[in-house]
């Protein structure tokens, strides 16, 4: 984990430009940042920009114009290789449809950041079970993805999101293939990881996901349009108002 | 990433296709057991025509006369153009030890205590130094002038009571003439001395060309004076340099050619313009021998080399449709930190791990082939061990080869996109 800064990730008047025949521009001036331990949602219809504030953010992708920093490091001068090992150990990713490796149990894809990042076979599996132990799959390490359920399976995702202790844990949609019970379940982990310091930069389209974070940013054509704080009793509210239904 | 980590991840994913990456492999499979079998049996075959003479009579420079544009084996096209006189003058040559006329003798049977057994060949004239002390087991060179002779094991067997070192043995010349000579040694193999003889394994006696070359060559007329023979023209010569150096036999030929081929010899008067004297040691020969196999089994491994080929196509063609295929997890590499390199490395370790196993079971497969072709043409067995390490070298060559471009396309996948790929 960086040492620099109270921020993990710093955005300022970011640009980014598609030509698609004539330019479109995905992101158009945003400027955002989130401090290290905060819980940010990020919302917004398709075609606001979402995807390319994670690509961007998560060290896809670079800036047009204006800078990316991550971690306190600014991505948009690193070469492809820096790039990677920087997402590999600052960014962990959670997405919409788990994205585990099919041949690998599950220790082995919580494992599998660490395997690049040229950590010892022996560790990386102790680090990988505690990890797994922590979601509470202690005792489904050996499975293979396609034994294990939809929520399993995002958990697994979850615990290889956190392998390299990243500045920034990046969700996208992390419930949108999951239903309402499992879907609270693995939210309630998301709680617990930000209770714990970890920063969680969740994209979604549900409010009552987006609800669960400290701060919703909303986006609209490439550009912030507002940014939500959401006070600690709403949120709670929020979920009051979820276990009742 | 370690190397080990690589082999255990492609083994994982090859193992994950078991009948598409069997199939892949047996491409390769076939190409190397067809090459590896037909260098077994092309090695084995080498064997069994030259059998595994030790070159140890480099010394010896084996001569004969023929137009210079035959092709051939050794003393092809030769024609009788030396007498003793030219002989006796090489033998007197400074970088000359020994030189003595080789000729064959057309028998027609062979008789021992009263059984005679039919043999049209392997009755050889020659000088007494043309079997080496090293090369008899028992017994001594026979001498000059008398009737003596020196047998192979083989010969010794022909008859029902095996001939032993100090018998008398009757042999009766084509026309009919009999001659009886006394085994003075037999020899420790039956195979071929020099390669005037050949290599194969066969029955063979070995005479004095005094007097034996010279009665036969007077009795078919060749001599000018008949019954002496004193005029006989040998076909072939063989003449013995100081040492087995480079040096000496070098200097050995130069001079023995140039006396042959100068008007002094006999020799020289039938050479005319046609003939050219040709002298070379049995290392030299042999080569020829083996430059003429060489180019069978080249072009037999050529076309199993092609085999080859299409199964490192095989190979460039899965891994192709294996890196489509999987690049949603090459995405997912990506974005949990998988270099470039990373991703290349893998690919490529799959690809090579299929030729390299390819390569295994190819060579254990065409050595089989090879041992039951060289059994059932009853050849002696000669395994090309060099070619079983140079087969798993083409292994990894062959993964390398084609796995590289598909290895490459996945390392430049982009990750965006890649996790977009449905």
């Amino acid at each position: 984990m960086s040492t620099s800064g109270e921020r993990a990730v710093e955005l300022t008047d970011v640009r980014k430009t598609y030509q698609v025949g004539e330019p479109v521009h995905a992101l158009d001036g945003v400027s955002l940042e989130i401090p290290r331990g905060s819980y940010v949602a990020i919302m917004g219809p398709s075609g606001s920009g979402k995807s390319t504030l994670m690509n961007l953010v998560g060290c896809l992708d670079t800036p047009t114009e204006g800078e990316v920093v991550v971690g306190g490091r600014e991505v948009t001068g690193l070469s492809d290789r820096e790039r990677t090992t920087l997402r590999g150990t600052e960014v962990g990713f959670v997405f919409q449809t788990f994205n585990l490796m099919p041949r690998l149990s599950a220790i082995e894809n919580v494992a599998i950041p660490q395997l690049f990042q040229g950590v010892d076979r022996e560790e990386r599996r102790e680090r990988a079970r505690s990890l797994l132990e922590r979601v509470g799959l202690g005792d489904r390490t050996d499975h293979l993805p396609n034994e294990l359920s939809g929520g399993q399976r995002q958990r697994v995702a979850i615990a290889r999101a956190l392998v390299n202790d990243p500045a920034i844990v990046l969700a996208d949609e992390p419930t949108g293939n999951l239903d309402t019970e499992t879907g609270a379940a693995v939210l309630d982990l998301f709680d617990e990881l930000h209770a714990e310091g970890h920063t969680v930069v969740m994209v979604t389209h549900e409010p009552h996901v987006a609800r669960r974070a400290e701060r919703i940013v909303h986006l609209l054509d490439g550009d912030i349009e507002r940014i939500e704080q959401i006070e600690e009793t709403a949120a709670t509210s929020a979920e009051d108002a979820e276990a009742e239904n | 990433m370690r190397p080990l980590e690589f082999l255990r991840l492609s083994w994982r994913s090859i193992r994950g296709h078991k009948l598409r990456s069997s199939l892949t492999a047996l491409g390769v499979i076939i190409g190397i057991a067809a090459v590896i079998a037909f260098v077994t049996l092309g090695a084995s075959l080498q064997a069994g025509i030259i059998g595994d003479i030790s070159p140890d009579d480099q010394r010896n420079l084996y001569g004969w006369a023929a137009d210079p544009d035959t092709e051939g084996g050794p003393a092809a096209g030769a024609q009788p153009v030396f007498t003793d006189a030219d002989l006796e003058t090489v033998r007197e040559l400074e970088a000359v030890e020994a030189a003595y006329g080789y000729g064959t003798l057309q028998p027609q049977g062979l008789e021992y205590e009263d059984e005679t057994v039919a043999q049209g060949d392997g009755l050889v004239a020659s000088g007494p130094s043309y079997i080496r002390d090293e090369q008899l087991s028992e017994g001594r060179q026979f001498e000059n002038g008398e009737r003596e002779a020196v047998i192979n094991p083989a010969m010794a067997e022909r008859f029902e009571e095996e001939v032993a070192v100090g018998d008398d043995l009757t042999i009766t010349l084509l026309g009919g003439e009999q001659r009886t000579v006394e085994v003075v040694g037999i020899t420790d193999t039956s195979e071929g001395l020099s390669p005037f003889e050949g290599f194969e394994s066969a029955p063979r006696v070995y005479v004095p060309t005094d007097p034996f070359y010279a009665e036969q060559a007077g009795g078919l007329g060749f001599g000018a004076d008949g019954e002496n023979g004193d005029d006989a023209r040998y076909l072939a010569i063989v003449v013995e340099a100081p040492s087995a150096g480079q040096d000496d036999v070098d200097a050995t030929r130069e001079s023995a050619t140039a006396y042959l081929e100068s008007d002094d010899s006999d020799a020289s008067e039938l050479l005319e313009e046609e003939l050219a004297v040709t002298m070379q040691t049995s290392t030299e020969l042999l080569q020829q021998l083996e430059d003429v196999l060489d180019l069978l089994q080249n072009f037999i491994v050529g076309i199993a080399a092609i085999s080859l080929l299409v199964g490192s196509i095989g190979i460039a063609n899965i891994m192709l449709v294996s890196v489509t295929e999987r690049t949603r997890e090459i995405g997912i590499m990506k974005a949990v930190g998988a270099q470039n390199r990373d991703v290349l490395g893998l690919f490529l370790a799959e690809a090579v791990v299929l030729g390299v196993v390819g390569a295994i079971f190819g060579t254990t497969l065409g050595l089989a082939a090879g041992y039951l072709g060289a059994w059932y043409i009853d050849l002696p067995l000669v395994y090309p061990y060099e070619y079983v390490v140079l087969a798993i070298v083409v292994g990894i060559v062959v993964g390398i080869a084609s796995g590289l471009y598909p290895a490459w396309r996945a390392a430049r996948t982009d990750p965006i996109d890649a996790l977009r790929y449905e």
